[in-house]
């Protein structure tokens, strides 16, 4: 991870100054895949880029050492061997981001990468994921709890009852959901959280990263992610310290998609490892 | 195991992110050009025409200069041809019942959707427009606008019960425009039961295409005929006796002016600077790119304006990812341009934007609209009672609030002063291609021995012409101008005849001088009459006719010594009197509008009064004429400077005693004088908003 935010005072008159052009923002959010689209070896290089950005994400009720440890497997040889070998870049040690599991299950996640052989890191969500309506002392103990199993991230809930009532907090990162709600990660709200990070960076010298998560199951959606980061923050944001994707069948898609350049065919699902 | 494509530069792509070419296909474009053998002609009657004999111009690839296809220069006999086939095409066309109108109309919005791909590739290769745009936005406006109008047809014989279509309209396009600026115009002629000829720079195939697909609907093939010509056939398409209306559509420079509050100026200079940093220039056809280019005339157009920007101490910002050669100019940005420069006046050329700063928002508006330009604006502001003001005060035709340049086919689109003065658009827009029902048609007659410079300059002598015979108390001589009788500048009269060929009396010969002191006149008056509550307007019109009345009998006499009869003239001041009522009571019931149509946001159409009118009076009917002309100029909140009758003004001058004492002063001007002459002053005033011209056909 990047250097952590410093943090500054807070300032209650920057938040009171806000102010977002709604119509405005919903026009460019309708335009973001029209505007920018890329192609053949580009687009294959945009998807290994996005792979580099997942963090690959298992949030399930019947979460079990078992398919932990596929999916630890999944994120340290994201696409297959010979594909990667078709677009010479078997050697750059493309792998996800991170991988993101409930805080029960980081023990297990640990192992299975330490098997593997694999040193990306281990996010857990925390504090009474995804409600958050659970005791502060409960929350800090599930945080204590998941960085002693191995856990060196940890997507955190804010508490919405405080946010409502104007105390804030700070952070590192920001993400668009937790990913369990009805609407999760769309363009227009990206794009006010883009620029939000831009102006605290504008004031404060601070690089804050973005997480969009949640409803990003296509290929395509991925590259318009990217696009809109580039667009709006530029390439210092395109790196896995300030930009993680949070998706689970997105892999599978881009998967697809770069045998579908290397090859010319379309696969089945069944082709392709799963994750 | 499956075939491999090697992409050996993937490892770099990997690195940089950079976005790489998305190149469209225009082998459709090209492919249909060749269905013409690249050598295109006219499109009339349903029929590509392609006379002998007739001069070629190439049309250019503007990227590339490479050579595309050849069109054909017109000539008159062309033009002829085609108005001739609209002219036949207009009389089963406006038979039709708006039904079948409207869903000729709906056809044509399905054909542009089958082959939507061939209009945006070709239009974005023969002008260099950027194709998201065109694809996008032009060719899904232009079927919104087919759609839109052919609803609008469908109920024309109810609403619009007492008006007809004009009849066959010409329409000229400068060598800029696009083809969205065509549809425009062409949708609402077409729904109302015009034909239209339009006349093409001939340089862009676009409109031959959609005249291709319009005639090969079937049914009616000559509503739309498109003709590729030089502007200098533009005359000779105005003078054809069948064409009713010609519609100009002028070329748009496509630069913008940026007005920057001083207190968010560093922070906007900066997120603009942000911005245009990310912009991407290339090819239109590709569809990652922002810009395209308007070919090498434009480049270096915009070359021309920076360099000379930049002499006058402006500072330049240009930033983008746009190839290094021509025709591809950067996106610019030009800051600290002194107002009194003569950059700060121009045109600003595409792709060129120039910032300048203001203090508070008064100014902003001042500097606004110190331009004769007058055509959109944007107006944008947290502050919702401030962007009101602001939206209110600007003398534009379109303004939008947080937002630019939203289209839409309900919404009339227009301008103000240089930019133009007729509507396009919207319900409102439709009657431009209408009249009111069974106007006997106008022939058109474009003078062949017309001398612009020498109409109107002589002024006759004016000689002593015999004894005043008249009742008296004889009317007040003198000019009205400033709500009083002043003598005219020239200090002459000219004699006034009656019927019986005797004199009448004496009326002032009113000159340029006091022509001028008559609009200065009305200016003065012009902001107080148009805040003036419409109440309040009503009630000075409702005065007028009550003193009209008043002065029945001296009127009447006046009149019968023009050779009216008494009850005739007793009748005609009665109506004069009803017809100020009428118009006072129009006054009151016309206002704002606010409409719903399909952009985010409410539409609020304000009906603004013009400002200075100029009225010159028909010989006949000396004081009806006179008062019918007069009421719906004040009741609209403008102010008049009136030319009255040749033959009579003495009865305009009767009804200017009552104005003097119930309007405020330059409410209404009367000049008196040589018509000509007269009309010649005030159309060559720039400062008078209309004119409105019932003299001779000259």
């Amino acid at each position: 991870m990047s250097a952590h935010n410093r943090g500054t005072d807070l300032d209650l008159s920057w938040i009171s100054k806000i102010q977002v052009n709604h119509p405005a923002v919903l026009r460019r959010a309708e335009q973001i895949q029209a505007r920018r689209t890329v192609k053949k070896e580009w687009q294959a290089a945009w998807l290994l880029k996005a792979v580099t950005f997942i963090d690959l994400t298992t949030l399930s009720g019947d979460d079990t050492s078992s398919n932990i440890q596929r999916l630890c497997y999944k994120a340290k040889y994201p696409i297959r061997e010979d594909l990667l070998k078709a677009l010479n870049m078997h050697d750059k040690g493309i792998t996800t981001a991170a991988v993101c599991v409930y805080p029960a299950r980081v023990c297990d996640a640990v192992r299975a990468l330490k098997a593997a052989g694999c040193n990306i890191p281990v996010a857990s969500v925390a504090t009474g994921f995804p409600a958050g309506q659970t005791h502060l002392k409960t929350r800090l103990e599930e945080i204590r709890l998941a960085v002693e199993d191995g856990a060196t991230e940890i997507d955190v809930v804010i508490n919405r009852s405080l946010v409502l009532t104007g105390q804030w907090e700070g952070s590192d990162f920001i993400k668009t959901s937790t990913g369990k709600e009805t609407v999760n990660a769309t363009f227009p709200v990206a794009i006010v959280m883009l620029r939000a990070i831009r102006d605290f960076f504008w004031k404060t010298g601070n690089k804050i990263g973005f997480k969009p998560a949640g409803g990003i199951r296509s290929a395509k959606d991925s590259l318009a992610w990217l696009s809109l980061v580039k667009e709006e923050l530029g390439d210092e944001w395109l790196k896995p310290e300030l930009f993680r994707i949070g998706a689970s069948t997105l892999l599978s898609d881009i998967e697809r998609q770069i045998y579908h350049h290397v090859t010319g065919r379309y696969a089945a699902y069944h082709d392709l490892p799963m994750s | 195991m499956a075939a491999t494509r090697a992409a050996p530069h993937a490892c770099e792509i990997f690195t940089s992110l950079e976005y790489g070419p998305v190149p469209e296909s225009h082998a459709c474009a090209l492919a249909w050009l060749d269905t013409q053998d690249r050598c295109l002609g006219h499109y009339v009657n349903g029929k590509w025409l392609k006379p002998e004999h007739r001069n070629s111009v190439p049309c250019q690839d503007p990227i590339t200069g490479e050579n595309l296809a050849s069109c054909l220069q017109a000539q008159a006999k062309d033009v002829a041809a085609a108005v001739e086939a609209a002219r036949t095409a207009f009389k089963s066309w406006s038979a039709q019942p708006g039904v079948v109108r409207g869903q000729h109309l709906t056809r044509l919005a399905k054909v542009i959707q089958k082959h939507q791909r061939l209009l945006w590739t070709l239009e974005s290769l023969v002008t260099g427009r950027v194709v998201r745009e065109v694809r996008d936005g032009d060719v899904q406006l232009a079927q919104q606008l087919l759609h839109y109008h052919a609803i609008q047809a469908s109920t024309q014989e109810e609403a619009l019960a007492g008006w007809e279509p004009m009849g066959v309209i010409g329409l000229i396009l400068p060598p800029t425009f696009s083809f969205l600026e065509m549809m425009w115009r062409i949708c609402p002629a077409l729904a109302m039961g015009c034909t239209v000829v339009a006349l093409v720079p001939p340089t862009s195939p676009t409109p031959l295409l959609l005249a291709q697909l319009a005639g090969e609907l079937g049914s009616f093939p000559g509503i739309l005929n498109v003709i590729s010509g030089p502007a200098s056939l533009g005359p000779i398409l105005a003078s054809q006796p069948a064409i009713q209306k010609v519609a100009f559509c002028g070329a748009l420079e496509g630069g913008l002016r940026l007005l920057i509050q001083e207190s968010v100026w560093d922070e906007f200079m900066r997120r603009l600077q942000e911005r245009m940093g990310r912009l991407r220039s290339g090819q239109g056809l590709d569809g990652a790119v922002d810009m395209g280019t308007r070919g090498a005339a434009a480049c270096d157009l915009a070359q021309r304006f920076v360099h000379e920007a930049q002499s006058q101490g402006a500072q330049v910002f240009q930033a983008g990812d746009v190839p290094p050669k021509s025709p591809f100019y950067p996106p610019t940005l030009v800051s600290n341009l002194p107002p009194a420069s003569p950059c700060a006046q121009a045109e600003v050329p595409w792709p060129v934007v120039v910032a300048s700063p203001f203090r508070t928002a008064k100014e902003a508006l001042a500097v606004a609209n110190g331009t004769p330009r007058g055509g959109s604006a944007s107006v944008w502001s947290e502050r919702l009672g401030q962007a009101l003001e602001l939206g209110y005060g600007l003398q534009m035709g379109t303004v939008w609030i947080n937002a630019h340049n939203l289209r839409d086919p309900s919404v009339p689109t227009g301008g103000c002063k240089e930019s133009g003065c007729s509507w396009h658009g919207g319900p409102d827009g439709l009657y431009e291609y209408l009249r009111p029902s069974r106007t006997p048609i106008q022939v058109s007659c474009l003078s062949k021995n017309m001398n612009y410079d020498t109409f109107g300059l002589a002024v006759p002598s004016t000689l002593p012409a015999g004894p005043e015979i008249g009742p008296s108390p004889a009317p007040p001589y003198g000019l009205f101008v400033g709500g009083r009788f002043q003598a005219p500048g020239a200090r002459s009269s000219r004699p006034i005849q009656d019927s019986s060929g005797n004199l009448h009396g004496y009326v002032a010969e009113g000159g340029a001088k006091d022509i001028r002191g008559a609009v200065e006149a009305a200016h003065q008056a012009a902001p107080g009459w148009a805040g003036q509550s419409p109440g309040a307007r009503a009630g000075l019109l409702w005065a007028l006719a009550a003193a009209l009345e008043r002065r029945k009998s001296t009127l009447a006499s006046r009149l019968e010594r023009q050779g009216v009869e008494l009850k005739a003239a007793e009748a005609e001041v009665e109506l004069s009197a009803r017809r100020l009522r009428a118009w006072g009571a129009r006054a009151q019931a016309q206002g704002h509008t606010l409409q719903v149509s399909g952009l985010r946001g409410p539409v609020l159409r304000l009906r603004e009064p013009l400002g200075v009118l100029a009225v010159v009076c028909p010989d006949e009917w000396p004081l009806l004429a006179f008062v019918s002309l007069l009421a719906p100029a004040l009741a609209c909140g403008n102010t008049v400077v009136m030319v009255p009758s040749a033959a009579c003004p003495l009865l305009a001058l009767e009804v200017c005693q009552d104005m003097a004492t119930l309007f405020p002063a330059g409410l209404a001007n009367v000049v008196t004088g040589d018509r000509d002459h007269l009309t010649r002053c005030l159309a060559l005033h720039q400062d008078v908003q209309a004119l409105w011209y019932f003299g001779s056909a000259q």
